[in-house]
């Protein structure tokens, strides 16, 4: 998806996409010396396209740094994209203005990955899960009450929560407040930067589910971050591989997960542990750290890293290519059919 | 609209660690009590009498009424010498009393004792409870009120010195960039400049028409203008800091306008550090109002205030002691309780105790 010219997804935006982002780039300007010129570019996101259909969940993974959080906050425009689209309902979230942004922003919201961090710690639940209602003056006084009531009964926490603050819950009940506060818009995407990583293993399960629950029941999109492929694949319709900035595979979350076509994915799957002691990997762990991305490795920026690595990696990077064996969609950014 | 007084449990939490620690509880309370007193002295320490009954009619001055010297059957028009009166009455016997104030004179008044302008000794029987200065005025009545002009006038510093500084310092730690960049280079020239000259050149440029009062308010404005800057250091970098937290970008996904980022999330939780330093801004500000005062560029005479006493006291250390030793006293008793509080808020705030990153 990386080319412009695929007609495939120009046809994309136009049957029922919710959103479509096109080439989308952010680079973060490393400044140096006295007058704090942009010396370097950190690039973060670098030529970006991916769509999410209505109700559906792209899981996007990778390692830490690999740009995966950047785009999410692209997505919400928390972060102004360098350059490209971002195509929701027929708008381009990168270059809305404030007022049309605040109007838009109504349908993306977006769950963090410490509830410790992203709950204000100086107003009761009530007045959190209120907050977004008030700023978009939805209903009375009375309306807004009922409506986080509902809410906290939504995602399974008392009533009596409202009058209570947030450092009085545990971290799987904060989270459920964030995830309160993101559905009070009746949003219909929900950007979830690795939700569940900061919480204990037991109640990630039970967040996870109340995640799948909700989309169910409200037709939810969601672009959900992680670098747990095991939970990614629990969750995701699709996955989207991240590696250094740059998708370098994705499909079909069944897909993707069983027959893995990029050596970076076969060696992430091979890392997820199996609960076998007689199992052994086929592969050897990947060695040596992701490189920097201010000064990105040419050609493939995964063949320092690569066991399949030849000549042509170094010089040509490859773009996403169709590769799927079955009818579902799966591309792949390598040179090889591994 | 009950909801307004309930305190977070945090901040209940703080206040109620405050309370435990008493030496700074009491001397909260202690210099709140004076100042709700001070604003009643008048039926203490004043030349007005509190009442006088004369030829079967009763009169109360002290209310602010004023009598000529004519309502008491004396022959002059101006206001009524009520403690020469009370002394006439009493020596008439005729039925005729006043009953004065504790300490029967104001700030302002000289008592020439023998018609001279000398500083008196302390004397309980003439009511000068610590003698007089060197013009005869008391120096109790002095004390008092010139301790509660300079506790207001650093009460009013530091809420300017705040407002100023939190609201610049809050602005360039949240929109950053070139508007941070040129404030902080003209903060660092602004703070270069010599406070003490720019004191000297300004009162020597207003025109001695001005009222006092007035004087009093340029002197505040003065000395606000060259001491918010250090303010917004700690501001800008608590802003910075709350700016870039998840709870910030969660108020801008659901569309908080920046006034309501600014003033509902992050000056709620960077307040609390500024608090612990509003007591010690008090204590500089009485130092330096009462060191302005000792070089003669502070309030303006007559003005009663500790510095201009301790001026005098030095001057006439030999043949006075009582002055100095007064106005010392004076200052280290209010330096003291206002550093006791400054201990016990930092003490109760500190975030080690109530943090929720254990």
């Amino acid at each position: 998806m990386v080319m412009p010219t695929d007609s495939d997804d120009e046809s994309a935006t136009t049957n029922g996409t919710l959103v479509d982002v096109r080439n989308l780039k952010k680079y973060f300007p490393v400044r140096e010396g006295i007058l704090l010129r942009a010396q370097a570019q950190n690039k973060a996101v670098d030529d970006v396209s991916f769509t999410i259909m209505p109700g559906e969940t792209l899981g996007l993974v990778g390692e830490s740094g690999c740009g995966k959080s950047t785009l999410g906050k692209c997505v919400v425009r928390l972060y102004d994209p360098t350059e490209g689209e971002i195509h929701f309902e027929g708008n381009d979230i990168a270059r809305l203005k404030p007022r049309g942004l605040k109007a838009t922003r109504r349908h993306i919201q977006m769950i963090f990955q410490d509830p410790v961090e992203s709950l204000n710690s100086r107003h009761t639940v009530g007045e959190i899960i209120e907050e977004p209602l008030k700023i978009h003056k939805m209903g009375t006084a009375e309306e807004r009450k009922a409506r986080v009531t509902q809410l906290l009964e939504t995602v399974g926490l008392p009533a009596r929560s409202v009058t209570r603050y947030p450092f009085e819950f545990s971290g799987g009940q904060r989270q459920r407040i964030g995830i309160a506060r993101a559905l009070a818009l009746n949003p219909k995407l929900i950007v979830c930067d690795e939700p569940v990583s900061a919480l204990d293993v037991s109640i990630q399960s039970q967040v996870l589910n109340l995640m799948n629950d909700l989309q169910r029941d409200l037709g939810l999109a969601y672009l959900f971050i992680a670098h747990d492929l095991a939970v990614v694949k629990h969750i995701s319709d699709r996955i989207a591989i991240m590696y250094l900035g740059r998708i370098v595979e994705i499909g079909d979350g069944d897909e993707v997960y069983e027959k893995q076509r990029h050596p970076y994915t076969k060696a992430l799957i091979d890392a997820i542990p199996v609960p076998d002691p007689r199992h052994t990997a086929k592969m050897k762990p990947l060695e040596g750290d992701v490189p920097s991305p201010i000064n990105p490795p040419s050609g493939c920026a995964f063949h320092p890293r690569c066991t399949f690595a030849k000549d042509i990696c170094k010089t040509d990077r490859p773009e996403l290519r169709e590769m799927a064996s079955t009818g579902v969609s799966h591309r792949v950014a390598c040179h090889f059919d591994l | 609209m009950a909801k307004v007084f309930e305190l977070n449990p945090l901040t209940q939490k703080k206040l109620n660690r405050f309370r435990a620690i008493h030496r700074g509880y009491y001397s909260f309370l202690l210099l709140i009590a004076f100042l709700i007193i001070s604003t009643i002295t008048r039926f203490f320490i004043g030349s007005d009498a509190l009442m006088v009954k004369y030829e079967g009619e009763t009169y109360f001055p002290v209310m602010g009424n004023y009598y000529s010297g004519k309502t008491f059957g004396e022959d002059y028009a101006f206001e009524a010498k009520y403690r020469d009166l009370q002394i006439k009455f009493r020596e008439a016997d005729e039925g005729n009393f006043i009953i004065m104030p504790f300490v029967p004179f104001n700030a302002f008044e000289n008592d020439a004792v023998d018609g001279v302008y000398k500083p008196d000794a302390p004397s309980f029987a003439k009511r000068h409870l610590l003698g007089t200065d060197t013009t005869g005025r008391d120096i109790f009545a002095r004390l008092i009120f010139g301790t509660r002009i300079a506790l207001i006038f650093a009460l009013a510093f530091t809420v300017s010195v705040y407002a100023i500084g939190v609201s610049i310092g809050c602005a360039m730690g949240y929109f950053g960039g070139v508007f941070d960049l040129i404030f902080q280079r003209l903060i660092e020239i602004w703070s270069n400049i010599p406070f003490l000259y720019m004191v000297i050149i300004i009162f020597s440029v207003i025109p001695s028409t001005f009222s006092t009062s007035s004087r009093i308010m340029i002197l505040l404005g003065v000395l606000v203008l060259f001491s918010w800057t250090s303010m917004t250091y700690y501001m800008r970098t608590a802003t910075y800091k709350e700016k870039e937290r998840d709870y910030t970008a969660a108020a801008k996904l659901i569309g908080a306008s920046h006034a309501r980022i600014i003033f509902k999330h992050i000056l709620p939780n960077t307040l609390s550090t500024l608090v612990t330093f509003a007591p010690f801004t008090v204590v500089a500000a009485i130092t330096s109002i009462t060191a302005l005062d000792f070089l003669g560029f502070g309030l303006p005479a007559p003005t009663p205030s500790l510095g201009e006493l301790l001026k005098q006291g030095t001057a006439t250390l030999r043949t006075a002691p009582w002055i100095v030793s007064s106005a010392f006293g004076t200052l280290v008793i209010i330096l003291t309780l206002v550093t006791f509080i400054g201990e016990a808020v930092r003490e109760s705030f500190d975030p080690k105790k109530f943090t929720i990153y254990q």
